[in-house]
């Protein structure tokens, strides 16, 4: 390209504003936030593939995946599972055509469902994504793996062993582009060195669940019990605990816990406030803080650096620079948002647009920017990519090469997401630390508990 | 008359059931690893190119014809080559899909072709020496049929194999594709380039 078409092309762009944030994404780019339908491209409208996926576990998760795969154009839930049937019905009104099963062995065998994502309570995963990987599907299997190591390690090991499959871990802060945009930014230094970190999960609720079927009370409240619940920490804070360790770039070498029933006195004997103190190796602490008692100021991750501090809220992010950091120039016309006395520079794309500055701050993400939305599709096009390539090459080539078949898939490029290691690591984090709060008490973590093998 | 195969890779298309050939004919397969195919274009932007390791096929020789005799002239040959369309790759998904879309890909899924002519021009001056080829066929892209002219080199690998490269160019508009264009970013140029390469290794043909 000489530089004359370089040249055609700013001047374009910055003529049509929303033109280049299209290009961008079709270059590989990144928007920190969702850009409305009016500024896509045609290229959104293609539907390149489909994937028919079936959804096991139907409670309030199970729902929300339904809701975000409707909206995946390259997804078709083809199927929904859970043992409870007024779960299936209420499922159903996001997935009105899907088959429904009361037995997961019944979907698996299902030759239609490519793919299956586990979103069942937690200490029910392993039969079910085991079976699912033998039974020859993609499995999405949601985070934590599991609530003991034992089963984590199986279900890592299956998702190892099946390499003509998609195996993803539930981790979805993993696959958002959003981060990645933001895990570079902070490795190139904006933040300065990482000195602490902090992240948060607040919310007034009791998690308890009533039903007139005492059996089924108690099934629905796993999350109560801590025989089948990892608590805030292992159930709710996994997420944010990984995305930390992943922008700290390592493993904590210990964790400090407390918890303790401040407000739900009703019985239950998992904490519903609790603080967590993880050591990296770096020097940094993270400390968790999470509670059913209080909401002020929901969730959010903080990474504080010597020349900035970073803050996440879902897919927003703030740069807040220390007076003695160096000028890095563009944030002098970048969208700024008050908060008290400090000044946040906007972390978007495009942050000196015009027209960035109208959005607010406050707005909220809609379904086709939160996490959880890449995360599965990317899951999709990873399916979609293995899935045909192992198609095509045994079409040309049969079935008895096993090696060259893995060679060809092993140069199959993928959407990064969080694979069966990290879930794996991210499980084992969660386990400790849960005990460690369960305990009061500092665990040390020693690094041969996070190896698989 | 001594007749001499010759085979070719670029884009092949499978013919299987119709090549009921004489006995004898020794054929060469393709194999896992062995293949590469890019289609290299240009568009108001930047250059672009799409890979593939894919290539299915075959090439068969005449019995009657010798490695180490041949001679330049017409040759008698089988060629089938088959690209899954879907396997052709860039480093840009979106780009992918586009193209996918273009060459109508959920209709037609693969790139075929099929040799009708080949002409020895040059023998090897060394036993590893490449044979050079004139060749003539039909390569089909999104259900259109066109027929192109490539040279190809051949080289001979071990005892049992058989290497192929060569290239063209064609507009993609005389396969009924549309070049891409992205509303206010860019346009693709019709003209594209394909280059291959491709390994063959040589199977027995069960009795008939």
């Amino acid at each position: 390209m000489n530089s004359n078409e370089t040249a055609e092309l700013n001047r374009r762009d910055f003529l049509k504003g929303g033109s280049f944030a299209t290009l961008m994404t079709v270059l590989g780019g990144v928007e920190l936030i969702g850009r409305s339908p009016a500024h896509a491209a045609d290229v959104e409208t293609l539907v390149p593939f489909q994937v028919k996926c079936g959804v096991i576990g139907l409670g309030t998760w199970g729902r929300e995946i339904i809701a975000t795969l409707s909206r995946l154009k390259t997804a078709q839930v083809a199927a929904i599972c859970d043992t409870y049937p007024a779960s299936v019905k209420r499922a159903r009104n996001s997935a009105p055509t899907a088959k429904d099963f009361d037995d997961y062995r019944k979907m698996l065998e299902d030759k239609e469902v490519q793919a299956v994502i586990v979103a069942t309570p937690t200490h029910q995963h392993r039969e079910i994504a085991i079976a699912a990987l033998q039974a020859g599907k993609h499995v999405y299997c949601e985070a934590p793996l599991a609530n003991n190591i034992e089963d984590a390690r199986a279900i890592a090991l299956a998702g190892k062993a099946a390499n003509k499959q998609v195996f993803q871990a539930g981790l979805q802060m993993r696959a958002d582009s959003q981060r990645r945009f933001l895990l570079d930014f902070i490795r190139a230094g904006a933040s300065g060195k990482a000195v602490m970190a902090h992240a948060q999960w607040h919310k007034k609720q009791s998690w308890r669940m009533t039903s007139p079927n005492p059996d089924r009370e108690r099934e629905l409240n796993w999350r109560l019990s801590k025989d089948t619940s990892l608590g805030l920490v292992g159930e709710i804070g996994i997420h944010q605990i990984d995305a930390m360790s992943w922008f700290l770039n390592g493993r904590p070498t210990s964790v400090t816990g407390f918890g303790s029933i401040m407000q739900w006195k009703d019985g239950r004997d998992v904490a519903d406030t609790v603080e967590a103190v993880f050591e990296y190796p770096g020097g940094a602490r993270l400390t968790f803080e999470s509670t059913l008692a209080n909401s002020f100021d929901a969730d959010y991750e903080i990474l504080y650096g010597t020349d900035a501090a970073i803050m996440m809220r879902g897919n927003k992010a703030w740069m807040f620079k220390e007076v003695d950091s160096p000028l890095l120039g563009w944030e002098v016309y970048a969208r700024k948002d008050q908060f008290y006395k400090e000044t946040g520079i906007a972390l978007i794309a495009n942050a000196t647009k015009l027209t960035n500055l109208t959005e607010k701050a406050t707005d909220e993400a809609s379904y086709t920017t939160k996490p959880l939305y890449y995360a599965l599709e990317s899951f999709l096009t990873n399916v979609n990519a293995v899935g045909s390539a192992v198609e095509d090459f045994t079409a040309n080539f049969g079935t008895g090469d096993k090696s060259a078949l893995e060679k060809y898939l092993s140069e199959v490029k993928l959407q990064p997401t969080a694979n069966y290691q990290e879930g794996f690591e991210a499980t084992v984090l969660a386990i400790k630390a849960s005990e460690a709060v369960a305990k009061g008490s500092k665990l040390a973590l020693p690094k041969e508990w996070f190896e698989l093998a | 008359m001594k007749t001499i195969c010759l085979l070719f890779v670029g884009v092949l298309a499978w013919h299987g059931a119709s090549l009921r050939g004489a006995d004898n004919w020794v054929r060469y397969t393709a194999q896992p690893g062995g293949g590469k195919v890019k289609v290299e274009g240009t568009s108001t932007v930047h250059d672009w190119s799409v890979e593939s390791k894919l290539i299915g096929g075959f090439v068969e020789f005449d019995p009657g014809f010798s490695f180490d005799n041949a001679r330049p002239g017409k040759v008698n040959a089988r060629v089938a080559v088959l690209i899954p369309v879907r396997q052709l790759k860039s480093d840009k998904t979106k780009m992918d899909t586009v193209m996918y879309d273009a060459m109508k890909e959920k209709d037609h899924r693969r790139i075929d072709y099929r040799l009708t002519e080949m002409t020895l021009k040059e023998t090897p001056k060394s036993p590893e020496g490449p044979f050079l080829f004139d060749s003539t066929g039909e390569l089909v892209v999104a259900g259109v049929t066109n027929k192109i002219s490539m040279p190809v080199t051949m080289t001979r690998v071990d005892d049992d194999k058989l290497k192929f490269s060569g290239s063209t160019s064609v507009k993609m508009t005389s396969f009924g594709i549309q070049p891409p264009t992205l509303v206010g970013i860019l346009s693709t140029g019709d003209d594209v380039k394909l280059t291959f390469e491709w390994l063959t290794v040589r199977k027995e043909l069960p009795a008939k």
